[in-house]
């Protein structure tokens, strides 16, 4: 069992190194930065001056403690946006390029089922879902106490849990793209167009009073400003996140099971 | 599989794709131990045939089994291709993966009795990435992975298509020792010399329909010669005919006589050189007669291109375009099979 999954968990090695160097540095940054800012600029009067789609995007609540500036900046825009686009891209390659390039008949003719194909498959997208977020809360922690404003290390571990499942579920959102189509580069943009949307989205009805409608966004599951400024941790957005990723990925092998490879 | 069961069996199988009909009613069926030809011109269906027989497509109407498993149900498949090799017409892998990660990978999961004695035959170069990988180094990949599992049955869409000369000759040799050890080959070509090395039967497609399912000899008695004579000398243009001579065409070449003849050893005093072009059907003996009367310049007798066989025998589908086909010999013999 699992050498499919092995094989492209190793394949997913290299790019989970490289992911990881790009956010270490991305984390740096923004943590190097920090003590200026908190010392000569007071943020939150800068916040409060913001339009409110703004707050609601990046889910802003304070700008003056680590933990504010942390979950605005970082957590909002390189974990729910870029990496939720990261893995929705990579999913979205799953299936569809491995049609696109005529890499699926050879594939396809071992003795396995192709749900077995699909599941294995995005099983390895665990590897720098993983990696990163056993990392960089490593990273991040060492940083704010270089800095002297430590974070608290049981609300990073959390958040980092967490993001587990909304990146899975961003997962599962490329994938059902990438068995609809058969060409890598429509359910590629497709997966990009869908997060950037929902991102958006789920803001929007907030700020428009349709909170309800936002709830089909994964982003809606995941608030790194909860865990970290309030050290409240929604298990069941967790749970929630999860689920719809076990009906994704089983729609995909629905779906899969029966498609022409065309 | 059961006994006395066909190894491939073949009904009614129909694909739609829209409103394009790629494979229309097909009927044949392999039986075990046979290596089987699947024979016809690009774009015939061949390749729509056997990814329906796979299973990666599914049939709009009609069924194929292979090794008893119907094409549509996956767990029978998935038992079936235990013991099933698959070559496709471009086979592709992952760029970034050397040879040996994709052998270890169809090793692990499907079995590698027969992967080292594979790689002595062909030698793809296992510690490289595939994306550094010749058309030709990519067919061998896929020919050892095909057979690696020591399977009953092979399936292969155009199998020699990226291979040079040497190494097609070696993989003939080799898919007859196969036969040998009683493994069923089915394999597509659209190239008649090809399949006539190897091949015990052939079944001909053209445009999605069946043509005919015949014992190879049968169609090469009836395929032909293709003969291309420059003559010494004056040639009549009814100096071949008959029934056996299809296709006949002559061209007087009087500028360049001299040079043409000077560059043969025999001495000859003839101002024009005949160059002569025809299908020869009849006695291959009765042809060496014919022409023993003449002096040549050059003569070339090779197998007929496939698509002038189908045009006489199984009547023009589209006479224009078959023509031309044949005549700038696009489905002429590859290279080398020059046989007098």
């Amino acid at each position: 069992m699992l050498e499919l999954a092995r094989y492209e968990a190793r394949r997913r090695l290299r790019g989970t190194v490289y992911l990881t160097v790009a956010l270490t540095l991305l984390a740096g940054m923004y943590i190097a930065t920090f003590p200026s800012l908190a010392t000569d600029v007071d943020l939150d009067q800068f916040i409060d001056q913001m339009p409110e789609v703004f707050r609601e995007l990046f889910n802003i609540a304070t700008m003056n403690t680590i933990e504010g500036f942390l979950s605005a900046e970082l957590y909002s825009i390189g974990w729910v946006l870029l990496l939720g686009l990261y893995v929705a891209y990579s999913a979205a390659t799953l299936i569809a390029s491995d049609i696109d390039r005529e890499r699926m008949d050879i594939l396809l003719s071992l003795p396995m089922s192709r749900a077995r194909v699909l599941g294995e498959k995005f099983l390895a997208l665990l590897v720098p879902i993983v990696v990163v977020n056993a990392v960089l809360p490593l990273v991040i922690y060492v940083g704010t106490i270089v800095i002297g404003y430590p974070i608290d290390p049981v609300n990073l571990a959390v958040v980092h849990l967490l993001a587990i499942p909304y990146l899975l579920a961003c997962g599962g959102i490329g994938l059902v793209l990438s068995v609809v189509t058969s060409r890598s580069t429509i359910a590629q943009r497709g997966a990009l167009v869908a997060i950037f949307g929902l991102f958006l989205f789920e803001s929007l009805t907030v700020i428009a009073d349709y909170e309800q409608l936002g709830a089909i966004a994964p982003m809606r599951y995941f608030d790194a400003t909860a865990v970290l400024v309030d050290g409240s941790y929604d298990w069941a957005g967790g749970a929630i996140l999860l689920g719809g990723t076990v009906l994704l990925v089983g729609a995909s092998m629905l779906y899969f099971r029966r498609r022409d490879i065309d | 599989m059961n006994e006395g069961m066909s190894v491939i069996d073949v009904t009614g199988l129909t694909k739609h794709y829209g409103e394009v009909r790629a494979v229309r009613g097909i009927d044949f069926t392999v039986e075990e131990g046979e290596v089987f030809g699947f024979l016809g011109p690009n774009g015939a269906g061949k390749t729509t045939t056997i990814r329906t027989m796979l299973g990666l497509l599914n049939p709009t109407a009609g069924r194929a089994t292979v090794l008893g498993a119907d094409s549509t149900d996956e767990p029978a498949m998935i038992e079936a291709k235990r013991s099933i090799g698959y070559l496709p017409a471009n086979p592709a892998f992952d760029d970034g993966a050397t040879g040996r990660e994709i052998l270890d990978l169809h090793g692990s999961i499907k079995g590698e009795q027969r992967r080292e004695e594979l790689l002595e035959l062909f030698e793809p170069p296992l510690d490289r990435e595939v994306r550094d990988y010749s058309s030709g180094n990519r067919q061998k990949l896929g020919v050892v992975q095909a057979f690696m599992h020591d399977p009953e049955l092979v399936i292969m869409d155009e199998p020699t298509s990226g291979l040079d000369p040497l190494m097609q000759q070696r993989f003939n040799e080799f898919v007859r020792a196969e036969r040998e050890q009683g493994v069923t080959v089915f394999f597509s070509s659209h190239v008649l010399s090809e399949v006539r090395r190897v091949c015990d039967r052939v079944a001909i497609l053209r445009d999605g329909e069946l043509v005919t399912t015949e014992a190879i000899e049968s169609l090469l008695d009836r395929s032909g010669k293709f003969v291309r004579a420059r003559i010494a000398g004056h040639v009549e243009s009814d100096a071949f005919n008959g029934d056996t001579v299809h296709g006949f065409e002559r061209t007087l070449i009087e500028d360049r006589a001299e040079e043409l003849l000077a560059a043969t050893d025999f001495e000859s005093d003839a101002d024009v050189v005949t160059e002569v072009r025809f299908t020869y059907t009849g006695d291959i003996n009765d042809l060496v007669t014919d022409l023993a009367s003449y002096s040549f310049v050059d003569l070339d007798v090779e197998e007929a291109p496939l698509e002038e066989v189908f045009m006489r025998f199984y009547g023009p589908g589209e006479p224009s375009e078959r023509t031309a086909r044949g005549q700038n010999g696009d489905a002429a013999p590859a290279g080398g099979d020059g046989n007098a």
